[in-house]
């Protein structure tokens, strides 16, 4: 008893080299050399503060901005800075929203193009992702926004080109080098109960497909949830738009008697397209590399079962290839939407005014450095926080398919 | 009748256009669709670059592209930069050529020679740059004050030169590693100046192969071989830095620094700077203490969770506020830092993975041996898992030199930025746009496409070796 007592306390190390001493005191350390640094840094940046007079508060955010924003007339100097950061949320939300469109389907088409057994489209595809790929995005921007626009070949906004389609008066396209035009919708009713109608609408659109999934659990039929989701939405739609008395139209473009103004219609300036379509390509280049790798991925055995099967070509893709390699492909290519997402910053570059550049504009105004940056930093973290959630739910669904 | 082995047959063009191009039906269609457009764009694409372009905004500033507004009277030190990278590359790719020799020996395996075709076929990108750069240079031969071509040829003998250190023997490998690393170091002081601090890099190599050189089996008692080692590494480090005093000389700072030299010089500065935060964030990530696990997850999410520009700005407006008064910081050298700090988050990232990659029974089989945890991590873990990162560590690198363009919107002329100077020239007020862009595009383009073939031959050899 005594002695084995004793054989225990000589095997253990002294306590510099006791894994459980370790632990603790190393774990204390690292957390008081991040504190000291921490404070280290608040100190110095206090007293700098002080010393230079700079208020350390967010009450600017309720005061005047003193500056316009291009291309929104119902901004004007008066209004406070906290609605500033709300245009530029949403401009870096429309950014990042139509870019992942454009790179997601431009991406998907050229991923599968490099697949391709014709040699033409496969050379192109190729072609576009090594060049793309290797091409800073800034640089992208820049060339759309100063070669394409602010130098290029579009004309000045009072002599826009004009287009209607033939045997109609109506324009529908108005290219500049300022503002695009494209047909639109107005309102000229009331639309909130076309709104309801339209909830009601999805509600019973997530019904039917419920009832479509069961159907086809049961019986084995073809759901075909797709079509009757979207078949039950436009229904709704459209019978909403007469029930609730047309409480809309299609507007198109037009500029105004003195050629100054766009009136009508959607309008787009030139910074959103230059953004949007640098981006798009460029993510494209990496989302196509993802999704040829995810293909490639797929076992050859997939392939050659689906040809034992007798399934034809397309029927080989959609449902036996594309369904696994989206499962591969869907984790990185959410990353690139992230990716797409932090590079709308560049816009600052083809003055589009999302939240970097008023930021940044904001600061040139005399605004407080610190606390402008630190909601821009905050702005990005939502916006990162966000898609990773729904990459942390892709991910959970797709692991609960593998077994 | 002779009978003849059987030759497959060279596809006639008819044959080949079937098969590649009109496979099918479908395949038919998309090649007559698809056909006129892509040789349109192609027209339109050599049309503006042999006909329509005014390349004078390039030609007349090639200077400035390569080296923005460095002082005219110091360019010489450009030059030896250059010939220094060049040895050092010579003496890089020697070593590593002769290091896999010596595996190859080790195994009984033949050991197959690259040749310079190889390494061609992977640089094309680059020696078309540089072509150009040439070709331009001879359009406008005033633009330059030496001969170009006269430094190309340079530059290949020096790499050519440096190679030769293959043929040194076997206990010399490490030594070429060393010396590679002094002569980097060299090359980049010879513009930034042999002062103030610069001892730091060459007396850590040498202070580390010293330490390293020292036979420790010579003494019985290891506190005492220790004590040796580190003796003759402080002795060598504080002669490097005696060398420094003495030899003093300023030369021309990084703030003095635009143009290509200073994109290259500051993504290389940056990944070098972030490595060493990087490797400590992944072990803290992935360490057993939570407390190092928070802090390290934590600082990872929340540079991750930004984009760069935002952390340059912070760098500089707010960079300055969180030192003291006295401390003040150039532009670059904060553009440095913030840029040092977001890649450090991504390389921990990469390293993290390479830690993951390896299988527990590496770790399993040092605990088995008796090792310390430290000693695991430095002998088994780290060397496998860092040599599995490197072509991951090239696309963070070629991702970093991609993002270095940021600089132009915080008011630094790197390669991109310098446009705004020629674009400033009465010559070229808003004109030739896209041609200075095309050239600067195709710039960026050729290091890159470069250095990705590069990662891919390494991913491949990787995958081969395992």
């Amino acid at each position: 008893m005594t002695t084995s007592q004793t054989t225990t306390e000589v095997a253990r190390p002294p306590f510099w080299r006791d894994i459980r001493v370790i632990r603790v005191v190393g774990q204390i350390v690292a957390v008081v050399i991040v504190f000291f640094l921490l404070r280290y840094f608040y100190g110095n940046l206090i007293e700098n503060f002080n010393r230079l007079g700079i208020s350390t508060s967010y009450g600017f955010l309720s005061s005047p901005t003193n500056f316009r924003i291009t291309y929104h007339e119902s901004f004007n100097p008066r209004s406070p800075v906290w609605e500033m950061v709300l245009v530029g949320v949403k401009n870096t939300f429309l950014a990042g929203f139509f870019g992942i469109i454009l790179a997601s389907v431009v991406g998907l088409f050229v991923g599968v193009s490099r697949l391709s057994e014709n040699w033409l489209i496969n050379k192109a595809a190729m072609l576009y992702v090594e060049t793309f790929r290797n091409i800073p995005p800034l640089v992208i921007i820049v060339f759309f926004g100063f070669a394409v626009f602010f130098y290029g070949p579009f004309p000045i906004f009072s002599e826009s080109w004009e287009f209607s389609l033939p045997g109609s008066e109506n324009v529908f396209l108005i290219l500049n080098k300022d503002r695009w035009g494209i047909p639109g919708f107005s309102e000229i009713g009331n639309l909130t109960f076309f709104w309801v109608v339209l909830a009601l609408g999805v509600i019973a659109a997530i019904v039917v497909w419920k009832w479509r999934t069961r159907m086809f659990d049961r019986t084995g039929q073809p759901h075909h949830r797709v079509l009757w989701a979207t078949g039950v939405v436009l229904a709704f739609s459209i019978v909403g738009y007469f029930v609730t008395g047309q409480p809309f139209e299609v507007s198109y473009p037009a500029i105004s008697e003195d050629r100054r103004v766009l009136n009508g219609g959607f309008a787009i300036n030139w910074g959103f397209i230059s953004v949007t379509v640098a981006l798009g390509l460029y993510t494209a280049s990496h989302i196509g590399e993802i999704i040829r790798g995810s293909i490639l991925a797929i076992h050859s055995g997939q392939s050659e079962a689906a040809n034992a099967l007798a399934l034809s070509g397309f029927q080989r893709y959609r449902f036996v290839i594309l369904p696994q390699a989206m499962r591969i492909a869907l984790p990185p290519t959410i990353n690139q939407y992230l990716n797409l997402v932090k590079n709308t910053s560049l816009g600052t570059a083809a003055a589009y005014a999302e939240i970097t550049a008023l930021t940044k504009t904001s600061i040139g105004n005399g605004r407080p450095t610190f606390q402008s940056i630190v909601i821009m930093m905050a702005v990005y973290l939502a916006f990162s926080l966000v898609i990773s959630a729904i990459l942390n739910v892709v991910n959970q669904r797709l692991k609960l398919v593998d077994r | 009748m002779t009978a003849s082995a059987p030759v497959l047959a060279r596809p006639t063009a008819v044959q080949w256009a079937r098969k590649n191009l009109f496979n099918n039906w479908w395949s038919g269609l998309v090649t007559i669709i698809s056909l006129p457009v892509l040789a349109y764009i192609a027209y339109r694409v050599l049309l503006f670059v042999f006909v329509n372009a005014q390349w004078e905004a390039v030609t007349r500033n090639l200077t400035l592209f390569m080296q923005g507004t460095f002082p005219r009277d110091e360019q010489w030190r450009l030059i030896a930069q250059i010939l220094f990278f060049a040895l050092a590359f010579g003496v890089g790719a020697g070593t590593n050529s002769a290091s896999t020799r010596d595996a190859a020996e080790d195994a009984g395996l033949t050991y197959i020679k690259g040749t310079i075709f190889g390494t061609f076929r992977r640089m094309w990108s680059l020696a078309l740059f540089i072509g150009i750069l040439l070709y331009f240079a001879t359009l406008d031969p005033a633009g330059a004050w030496y001969n170009p071509f006269l430094l190309v040829a340079a530059v290949a003998v020096m790499a050519v030169l440096g190679y030769q250190v293959k043929w040194l023997p076997r206990r010399f490998r490490n030594l070429g590693w060393v010396l590679t690393g002094i002569l980097l170091v060299f090359g980049f002081q010879i513009v930034s100046g042999f002062d103030a601090g610069g001892w730091v890099p060459v007396g850590l190599i040498l202070a580390v192969t010293a330490y390293s050189a020292i036979a420790a089996d010579r003494f019985n008692n290891r506190w005492i071989a220790a004590g040796v080692r580190l003796a003759a590494a402080v002795v060598v480090a504080l002669t490097v830095r005696f060398i420094y005093i003495v030899v003093d000389t300023t030369g021309v700072g990084w703030d003095f620094w635009s143009g290509l030299h200073l994109t290259l010089m500051v993504s290389a500065l940056a990944i070098v700077l972030a490595f060493p935060l990087g490797l400590v964030l992944a072990l803290a990530r992935r360490s057993t203490l939570p407390a190092l696990r928070w802090i390290a997850t934590g600082y990872i999410e929340l540079i991750r969770g930004v984009p760069l520009i935002a952390l340059l700005f912070m760098g500089q407006y707010v960079l300055g506020f969180l030192l003291p008064q006295e401390v003040s910081l150039s532009s670059i050298t904060r553009a440095i830092v913030a840029m040092s700090l977001f890649t450090s988050a991504y390389v921990a990232e990469i390293v993290r993975g390479g830690l993951q990659s390896l299988p527990k029974g590496q770790t399993e089989a040092g605990q088995a041996l008796g090792m310390a945890p430290p000693t695991i991590m430095r002998r088994i873990v780290l060397p496998q898992a860092l040599r599995a990162v490197i072509p991951a560590m090239v696309g963070q690198f070629i991702s970093l030199f991609k993002d270095s363009s940021l600089l132009t919107i915080i008011g630094i002329l790197e390669f991109l930025g310098v446009r705004e100077i020629v674009h400033a020239q009465p010559d070229f007020r808003g004109v030739a746009i896209a041609e200075t862009l095309v050239f600067v595009a195709f710039g960026y383009w050729a290091f890159a496409f470069a250095m990705s073939r590069e990662s891919q031959r390494l991913e491949r050899r990787l995958r081969v070796s395992r």
